[in-house]
Formats: C-alpha cells, structure tokens, sequence
C-alpha cells in the first residue's frame, strides 16, 4: 500500500492572517489539520503548538506501546495520547503567558498503518473517508450545531442562527483535560482520506468535496481545487485540506501512472507507507 | 430593521436587533436570554425568511405565546406579543436604530468556545429537550468511539486450520486477521497477507472487510463492506472462522 498527498493551506479572503497549520508526514503516514483560535498571535501560535507537540509526542515514542490498554490499535492510542498531551501543553502554556490566555485550537489527525487509519479528532476539523465512490463523514462536530442536531432541535434544514453555528463545545488547549474522539477505519487502494478545518466544509458543500476527488484524483490537484472553490463560494474563514489517496501494490501504481499520464502527462512522488 | 423588545410586567428591559436571526432561552448562549426556569434553555428563535420575520417555538417544555395564542410557528406582525414563560417580547417592524445582537459568551475571534460548565447546562437542556420533544428526534450513525458497551460480543470461533486460540473475542475497535503482530487472529507464513481481514466495530454491530488475500465469507468472496451475522463461515488463508455472539462476557472500557 502506498500513499499520495496533497495538502495546503489559505489564508482566505476575509481573515488577515492564517491561523491554521497542518503536518503531512506521509512516510510515517501520518496527517494532522488544527484551526488555531484566540485571537493575533495566540491562534496562530495555539495551531502551531499542536502540531508540534503532536510531532514531538510521536517521535518520542515512534515505536513505543501505547500509555494504557485501549480498545484501538496501538498507533491509534498512541495518537490519541499525543492529543492529550498537546492539549495539556496547550493549556500549561497558555496559563503561563497572559498574550496567550484563552488560546485554542481544534485538531483532526489520522495516522495511516497497515491499511487501517485511526482518527483522532476535538473540535470542528473533520476527517472524511471516499470509499466505493462515495464520501463518509468519520467525525462529528463538536459544536452547539451538530449538539442541536443530535438532540433534534436541529438539522440542515433547520439551521441555527448564524452567530451560533461556530460555537464550539471541544477545543484543545482550553481546559486541563480533554476527550477526544478516537475511530478507526480500514483503508484500501482507491480509498481517499481528507482531512480540513471548517473554512472549507463552511464554504463548500460535502457533495463538491465527493465532486472534486472523483473528478480530479491527483490529491495536490483535488486540494488547489478545493481551496479555489472556497475562495469563490467567499473564503470567510482560513481554509486547510489535507488529501491522502491510498494506492495498491505495483500493478495498482502502474495501470494509476498509465491512466494519468494519458490524462495529464505528470505524475506525482508516492510514499510507502509504513 | 425589526428588533425585539424583553419586557418584565410591562417594563422594557432591553432590546434586540433580529439581524441574521436569533435564539431565546434560558442559557447563556441565547442572544435573548431569559434566566427563569419556565424557560427552556433554547425556548424559541426568531429569523428572517425573504421579507417576513418568523417566530418558532424549539420545542419548548412551556410554549410560547403570542397575543396569548400557542404557537409553533409564526409570521410576526408590528406589535405582536411574544410570552415567553413570565416575560414578554415586543416585535418592532420597523425600528430605526436596533441594538446589535451579541450573545453574553466570551468571543474567540469568530469562533466560540463553551467551557464545561456552560456545555453540561447546554447538554442537560438538551437531553431534557430530548425527552419531551415530540418531534422524532433526528438520529445519525455514530462515527465517534463512544463505546455503547455491548451487552454481547462477537467471537470469531476456530473451526479448521492451525491457529494459536480456539476463539478469539472482538473486544477491540478494530480487529484484525493476518501477519502483522498487531493481529487478533495471527497467520504465520512469509507468503500471508499483513492483513488479510480487518474487522470494525460498526454500532452494536460488527462489519468485515476485506484487505489482502482472498478471503472467503461462506465460500463467496468477502467483497466491499460485510455486516457479519451469526453463523457466517470466514475463510482466511486456509483458516475457517465462525462469527458467533456470545451473550454478556464484559463490559468494554471507554477510551
């Protein structure tokens, strides 16, 4: 199995400055989007500190075992853990320097071995999964809207008032502990995962998101479309997607580099995944 | 601009642009928050829809009101009443300087953050808004590892091949058949698939797909996405497995 990425980010064309990150380690296979909050500098800084402290967490313990017995493989408990960490870390730093106070940052991770990728998400950054042609939600949000929606207060249809649809219930870096939402997912050759902040699922509907993989493939390319697309429908909010496309053995890759080289004529650099 | 005025036996408290639209209840993240436990913690919300301006009831344990009718749902007119619980909100068509509507809850950039306590009174509501919501209450397939603990789980019992246990419980999120050594049911073999089934908790159930090799599920080939039953014959690489329940082993620990 082998896997070609996309991501990028966007500042959008509303926000003065991009208060997202991500990290794209596609030969470790693992992928993360935050959206950092708080206000300049301190959303900024709050997505930064994740992604470090996540990428400081995992090479720690690269092939360590997991902190305690969990229902989830072991790479996904590990994820899970540096989550927890970031979090405290986060909210250990935040305390300690008054710019800082009241910083957050939502995060998605997805850490892809052995065919199976384990999600790890709090906040409103989602994780989707295109499998047999079709784009499945594996987060929900934690949000006063999905909330609503799974008190049935709400649904799509019956929205809430916009000033509350970005409230959220789950951040990281905000309070001493966190839950976090942990699944798992087998991955196989054809599957797509994207990982986002809500600057695109705000700005572009899921069934664009299904459009634009099915359309485009090359995951760089699905990524330049997707940000494009939100910068049309406004671009309100910083805009981060993260595309990972799950390739198969040799014979997948070569009849992929035949069907895009008719298609386009270039190719992009594909990773083994561990 | 139409703004709403909170009065309190006859005397204006305050006012409210309608602006995009907004809610009124009992908690804090309401932009017209009554704090009066005949109020329901998101009672109603009033919004914009083309040139008129709605008036709908969330399901609300009291009602709401208007010029001492219940409704649900309702176009409202200049100088409508609205009650809500003891308070009554004055709808003005075409009021010329509307106080902006801002929700009393600290402001993170755009976004905004619900500490704990303020979300265990939201969920609280909500739950109890659950309960005695007549509406049928919309229901998702949950993505998220809350672990429902199963009364039962599902085993995989050894019926022929060489393997290491007898039956192997699907306690874990993911369970796998294969070579890794991160396998439930290990394959030895330089030539077995790493993994050749991964089999997912999917609610109170469990799905088996497919990842290497050719395996079978009664005798078929295990294609796409499988709901395993009682009963169903797993052939893994010269393995046979059989999905069985077992009734109330153990309770699952949370993540």
């Amino acid at each position: 199995m082998r896997l070609r990425v996309g991501a990028r980010t966007d500042t959008g064309r509303v926000r003065p400055q991009n208060e997202d990150a991500y990290m794209s380690q596609a030969e470790h296979g693992l992928f993360v989007v935050c959206d950092g909050m708080g206000g300049a500098p301190a959303g900024e800084v709050a997505s930064e500190m994740a992604i470090q402290a996540i990428a400081r967490e995992l090479k720690d313990r690269e092939n360590g075992d997991a902190l305690e017995a969990s229902p989830f493989l072991p790479h996904t408990q590990r994820l899970v853990d540096a989550v927890r960490q970031s979090n405290e870390f986060i909210y250990g730093e935040a305390q300690k320097d008054p710019r800082q106070a009241g910083m957050g940052t939502t995060i998605v991770g997805a850490w892809i071995r052995e065919q199976i990728a384990g999600v790890a998400h709090v906040g409103d950054s989602r994780a989707y999964l295109w499998h047999n042609d079709r784009l499945e939600p594996l987060t929900r949000d934690h949000s006063l809207m999905e909330a609503h929606i799974e008190a049935g207060l709400a649904d799509e249809g019956r929205s809430l008032p916009v000033e509350q649809q970005n409230i959220l219930v789950r951040v990281l870096g905000r309070e001493p502990a966190v839950d976090v939402d942990v699944t798992e997912v087998p991955v196989r050759s054809g599957d797509y995962v994207l990982l986002c902040s809500d600057g695109l699922t705000r700005m572009v509907a899921e069934s664009e998101l299904a459009h634009a993989i099915r359309t485009y493939q090359d995951p760089q390319q699905i990524c330049d479309r997707l940000i494009a697309t939100a910068n049309m429908n406004g671009g309100a909010d910083n805009i981060t997607v993260v595309v990972v496309e799950v390739t198969g053995g040799w014979w997948h890759r070569l009849i992929d580099r035949w069907k895009r080289s008719v298609r386009r004529g270039q190719d992009v650099e594909t990773y083994a995944a561990v | 601009m139409s703004k709403l005025t909170l009065q309190y036996e006859g005397i204006a408290l305050k006012d409210y642009a309608v602006g995009a639209g907004i809610t009124i209840g009992r908690l804090p993240d309401n932009a017209v928050m009554i704090d009066n436990p005949a109020v329901s913690g998101h009672h109603a919300r009033v919004f914009h829809e083309g040139n008129r301006v709605i008036l709908e009831d969330l399901g609300s344990t009291n009602g709401t009101f208007v010029n001492g009718r219940p409704v649900t749902r309702h176009v409202l007119q200049h100088g409508d009443e609205v009650l809500v619980g003891k308070h009554q909100i004055v709808f003005d068509q075409n009021s010329a300087e509307p106080q902006p509507a801002g929700a009393p809850m600290q402001s993170l950039g755009d976004t905004v953050y619900l500490d704990t306590k303020q979300h265990r009174a939201l969920r609280a509501t909500l739950e109890s808004a659950r309960a005695d919501a007549a509406r049928p209450v919309h229901t998702r397939a949950a993505v998220s590892a809350s672990p429902s603990a199963p009364r039962r789980v599902g085993v995989l019992r050894v019926i022929a091949g060489s393997a290491e246990q007898e039956e192997y419980s699907l306690d874990g999120h993911t369970s796998i058949i294969g070579r890794s050594n991160t396998a439930l049911v290990r394959l030895r073999g330089w030539f077995k698939p790493s993994i050749a089934v991964a089999i997912a908790k999917n609610g109170p159930g469990y799905v088996a797909t497919a990842m290497g090799g050719k395996p079978l599920v009664n005798q078929s080939p295990l294609e796409g996405r499988y709901n395993l039953q009682e009963g169903d014959m797993l052939t893994v690489s010269g393995l046979v497995l059989e999905f069985a329940w077992k009734e109330g082993v153990r309770a699952e620990s949370a993540a």
